[in-house]
């Protein structure tokens, strides 16, 4: 009897395990430690900023990886540098328009490459980058790290339950693909927009 | 009874303080050869994810257009000044009443 009611716990794990349905994600950061940092490189100094208006739902399964999908979004606004009038001229119509376009966002498509080692998914994310009212399909090489169990930990509440999920990417675009002052000032500033990207997002457990 | 300062010395005067001015401002806040910045980024980490995130703070660093703007400045002044200055009086030539 001992024997046989073990045999069906085991059975409804594993059946629990092999039919896990993928965890929801939500990248909305109340603590803003989710960040955007940009890069270009002008003669006198490079121009760097950050972004931390990130939010977003990303479905993750950490025993089929590869088939993640998901949306991340950054308000374009949230973009900051610290020279104030460099800032009005990033937010302005030649380059980001925020105005009219106030939404970053990338949507991920299929993922290649996939290589899981410990808790950590390395592959290379195709996606579409949608920027300044163009999107584009562009190829990103990204790393997810589950961390199980620690969403209590995060939000230094031991009682709340659930799982964090950890996006990086490194990735370069270029500016006149997405119209931004395309063509203009190349001289003063380059086509390259290196974007590093930290985000964590959370699933809690009912 | 205060004694009036004459313009092209008042504005010698202002020339010397903006240059001194510009270029001392620039010095005392770390003579930084970039552009001028309002606020600055200091890079923290989360415990938890590992993440390193910018926390932005209002710091105000004086950027290299700084004391050239100022020694521009006093330069104009001090084209000013001269062009003000009180010309000496010359002596006619010999004979002349």
């Amino acid at each position: 009897m001992k024997n046989q009611l073990r045999q069906l716990l085991a059975l409804s794990v594993l059946a629990g395990t092999a039919f896990a349905a993928p965890l929801s994600f939500d990248f909305k950061d109340p603590k803003g430690v989710n960040n955007v940092q940009f890069k270009l490189d002008a003669p006198l100094e490079s121009i760097t900023g950050t972004g931390t208006g990130i939010s977003g739902q990303v479905s993750f399964d950490p025993a089929k990886p590869g088939a993640t999908t998901g949306r991340i979004e950054l308000a374009a606004k949230s973009l900051t540098v610290g020279n104030p009038m460099m800032g009005e001229h990033l937010q302005g119509g030649q380059w980001l328009d925020t105005a009219k376009h106030p939404v970053i966002a990338f949507e991920l498509v299929s993922l290649a490459n996939v290589r899981t080692q410990g808790g950590v998914t390395t592959a290379d994310a195709t996606g579409k980058l949608s920027l300044k009212g163009v999107t584009k399909e562009i190829k990103v090489p990204v790393s997810f790290t589950h961390l199980p169990d620690k969403l209590g930990a995060r939000v230094n509440d031991p009682k709340v339950k659930g799982d964090l999920l950890v996006i990086r990417a490194n990735f370069e675009v270029n500016r006149s693909d997405y119209g931004i002052n395309a063509g203009k000032n190349t001289d003063k500033v380059a086509e390259n927009i290196q974007l590093s990207l930290s985000i964590a997002g959370s699933a809690p457990k009912a | 009874m205060l004694r009036r300062v004459s313009p092209h010395l008042l504005l010698r005067s202002l020339a010397a303080a903006l240059a001194i001015g510009g270029v001392g401002v620039w010095l005392a806040t770390g003579a930084h050869r970039g552009w001028t910045r309002t606020s600055e980024v200091e890079m923290r980490r989360d415990e938890i994810t590992g993440i390193d995130y910018p926390v932005r703070r209002d710091k105000f660093t004086a950027g290299i257009e700084f004391p050239f703007a100022a020694l521009g400045g006093a330069a104009l002044l001090a084209i000013g000044a001269a062009m003000l200055r009180p010309r000496e009086r010359s002596s006619g030539p010999a004979g002349t009443p």
